[in-house]
């Protein structure tokens, strides 16, 4: 009900309804005024040929049969007659009064009084045709009048019934076809519309699972060159330039690792080498601090790559289906003797298994970072608590401690590269590797001090639905 | 112990050599993929070391060739880059192995007595691990020492098992944590230390001779004499 296609036709129906009904309005206007027009020529005419009749026939015994007969006759000929209904002529009358206003002749159904009767409330000019209700016939006539010489009047009556069922009949036809021609039209802008909109739904359902995973997967293109297809063309360009843009940056960051690491290596071999001949006793410990110092740097060098990486939206990773839940509480394990050696509990809060699609690697070296950060920084005697919970369809790790919180100054750019507090001696990537893990994930990483004091982190990532 | 080392870095390859010959490999060294596939076809060795990024072709794809030459030897694979991609865990999970370069020599080492050992087929079904008067009993999921059960979280039982099936080798950090937590972390923190120091407290008693020894900047052993 709510889609685009349905308020496209809903939409464009109603304005070709209206406009169409517009159109008809005029058009019958136009042929009611026509078969009046009709009308009233015929009356017009007729009523003057029988007044010559009237005036011209002798006032003798033979006069209202001769004028009877006349009037009848012309009552055979009105126009717009229904021809199947002629066995009794209730169409037309003719009515002549005398100089005193009385009914002097009758031709027509009915005894004519009430005719008379209307005639003589209403007024009525001659040579101007008129409508007239009268009493006892559900529809007007239109009478015409004519005055003759000896002061009498006469009056032709013209049923307006057979002008209002043609009316009708236009009407009803119209309608008909009116309603078929809406409804056709409905259905064809329904039908074209949804057509062109799903091909945009396959895009945008294409581009949101390229979005999240498969970055070498195109959205459908079709074979036509309308705006939907070329939409479809245009994005899958964008994708290619993305996608080259992407492999350029592994490229890049393949071989800026590879560069440094096998250098790394080579000298990582060489100075456990020389420790292992062991010769020289007293050389031995600075060799110990110097390949410690080379595996902090290749501990940052890992970090900023991946950090580089994710904060590209380049991280690589390998998808499977896991237990946040399990994961949370294997990691806990891991860490909960260090914790408790140093003072601090931690407990999970979690209601049972939460299916996630993520590179469990990634993830396990997202919380020991977490973990390893309230190790260093958290005084004993603290607690911290993870609690792991569901909103719509996410699932949330809430990580809090009762300790100082982080440093307001910080607070703001938490997330950035090199961001530390004052008297970290990290190297100010943890927080931002985690934020970039959560984000190349689809989720996202929300960090603040509580209101009781302590810190606050709550990780968002998409259920496995 | 003949060892074919495939690596193009020819200070790694230097040094690797000279440090396997040490360690008691008979070493046989290729700089890519075309020697090393004649070196296989020449001769047969016992463990393998591939270097995943070699001039001529794709390490793993190596390996694969290698394997369907009939090549079973167990390949401790190289690799500059961290995240590891599905190939590598699948090969990981056929029963090889894969390092992150820089890597310690002490872990190479131990990682390929790993490997050996989980090659050879003796003891990998047995219900019970004996070492020195340790006994595990791998069905009820207990140790006792001397007859004294120990008071083990199933946590530090599978630690212990592990420590036991490579009794008289060198564990290091990141090979406990990659096979008894089945994470490849490097945490900044001493985490598996204090785990390894609660169970000596456990293992070790007092008045008896101390098993689980710590080997200062490599990893642990467990004593089997």
């Amino acid at each position: 009900m709510h889609s685009a296609a349905w308020r496209i036709s809903l939409w464009a129906t109603l304005a070709f309804a209206c406009g169409t009904m517009l159109v008809f309005v005029f058009l019958h206007r136009f042929v009611a005024d026509d078969i009046q027009r009709r009308s009233d020529a015929w009356l017009s005419g007729e009523v003057e040929v029988l007044g010559d009749v009237a005036e011209r026939t002798p006032k003798d015994a033979l006069y209202d049969r001769v004028v009877g007969e006349v009037a009848e006759l012309a009552g055979k000929e009105v126009p717009n007659k229904d021809l199947s209904e002629s066995s009794s002529n209730d169409s037309v009358f003719f009515l002549q009064t005398g100089s005193d206003g009385s009914l002097k002749l009758w031709v027509g159904a009915g005894s004519g009084a009430p005719n008379l009767k209307a005639i003589q409330a209403s007024r009525i000019v001659p040579d101007q045709p008129t409508d007239l209700n009268v009493q006892g016939f559900p529809v007007p006539f239109r009478v015409a009048s004519d005055r003759i010489d000896d002061g009498s009047y006469i009056y032709l009556g013209l049923s307006e019934r057979d002008e209002l069922r043609v009316l009708r009949n236009l009407r009803l036809r119209f309608f008909l076809l009116w309603l078929l021609l809406v409804l056709l039209g409905f259905g064809i802008v329904f039908f074209t519309t949804r057509r062109m909109l799903s091909h945009v739904r396959g895009i945008t359902e294409a581009a949101s699972r390229i979005g999240h995973s498969d970055l070498s997967a195109r959205v459908p293109t079709t074979e036509r060159s309308d705006e939907v297809g070329n939409l479809a063309l245009t994005l899958n360009r964008m994708l290619d330039r993305i996608e080259n843009s992407m492999h350029q940056l592994h490229t890049i960051t393949d071989s800026l690792a590879h560069d440094l690491r096998s250098p790394l290596t080579a000298i990582r071999g060489k100075l456990e080498m020389s420790l292992s001949t062991g010769s020289h006793g007293d050389q031995a410990e600075p060799i110990v601090s110097v390949i410690e110092e080379l595996d902090r740097l290749t501990d940052f060098l890992n970090k900023s790559l991946d950090v580089a990486e994710a904060k590209a939206d380049a991280l690589r990773l390998n998808r499977s289906e896991l237990d946040l839940d399990e994961l949370l509480r294997i990691m806990i394990d891991l860490y909960e003797p260090s914790m408790s050696e140093k003072g601090l509990r931690i407990g999970l809060q979690s209601s049972g298994p939460r299916r996630v699609e993520a590179d469990a690697a990634l993830l396990h070296r997202m919380i020991a970072n977490l973990f390893d950060n309230e190790l260093k920084h958290l005084p004993a005697a603290r607690t911290v608590s993870l609690k792991l919970t569901v909103e719509d369809d996410c699932a949330s790790l809430i990580v809090e401690d009762d300790g100082p919180g982080f440093d307001p100054e910080v607070l703001p750019h938490l997330f950035e590269r090199r961001v530390k507090g004052k008297d970290s001696n990290g190297h100010g990537l943890g927080l931002a590797f985690v934020d970039a893990v959560a984000r190349a994930h689809g989720g996202a990483v929300a960090a603040g001090n509580r209101e009781s004091g302590g810190a606050r982190l709550v990780i968002t990532l998409p259920l496995h639905d | 112990m003949r060892l074919l080392l495939v690596e193009d870095e020819p200070d790694i390859q230097s040094f690797l050599q000279s440090s396997l010959k040490e360690a008691g490999y008979e070493v046989a060294a290729a700089i890519d993929g075309k020697t090393a596939e004649q070196l296989a076809v020449d001769g047969k060795f016992d463990i393998l070391i591939v270097d995943l990024g070699l001039p001529d072709v794709d390490g793993i794809t190596l390996i694969l060739k290698l394997r369907q030459m009939g090549v079973s030897a167990p390949v401790l694979i190289l690799s500059a880059r961290r995240s590891v991609d599905d190939r590598v865990r699948g090969l990981e999970q056929g029963g090889d192995d894969y390092l992150t370069k820089p890597f310690a020599l002490a872990e190479l080492l131990a990682r390929l007595r790993n490997l050996l050992k989980r090659n050879s087929p003796a003891g990998s079904d047995t219900t019970k691990l004996h070492v020195h008067d340790l006994e595990l009993d791998l069905l009820r999921r207990e140790a006792t020492r001397s007859g004294q059960v120990l008071q083990l979280t199933s946590q530090e039982f599978v630690l212990l098992e592990y420590l036991c099936r490579n009794a008289g080798r060198v564990v290091t950090r990141s090979m406990i944590l990659d096979k008894v937590w089945g994470m490849r972390i490097e945490p900044e923190t001493n985490v598996v230390d204090v785990h390894i120091y609660r169970l000596r407290g456990k293992v070790d008693g007092k008045g008896q001779q101390p098993l689980i020894r710590t080997l200062r900047g490599v990893g642990y052993v467990l004593k089997d004499r």
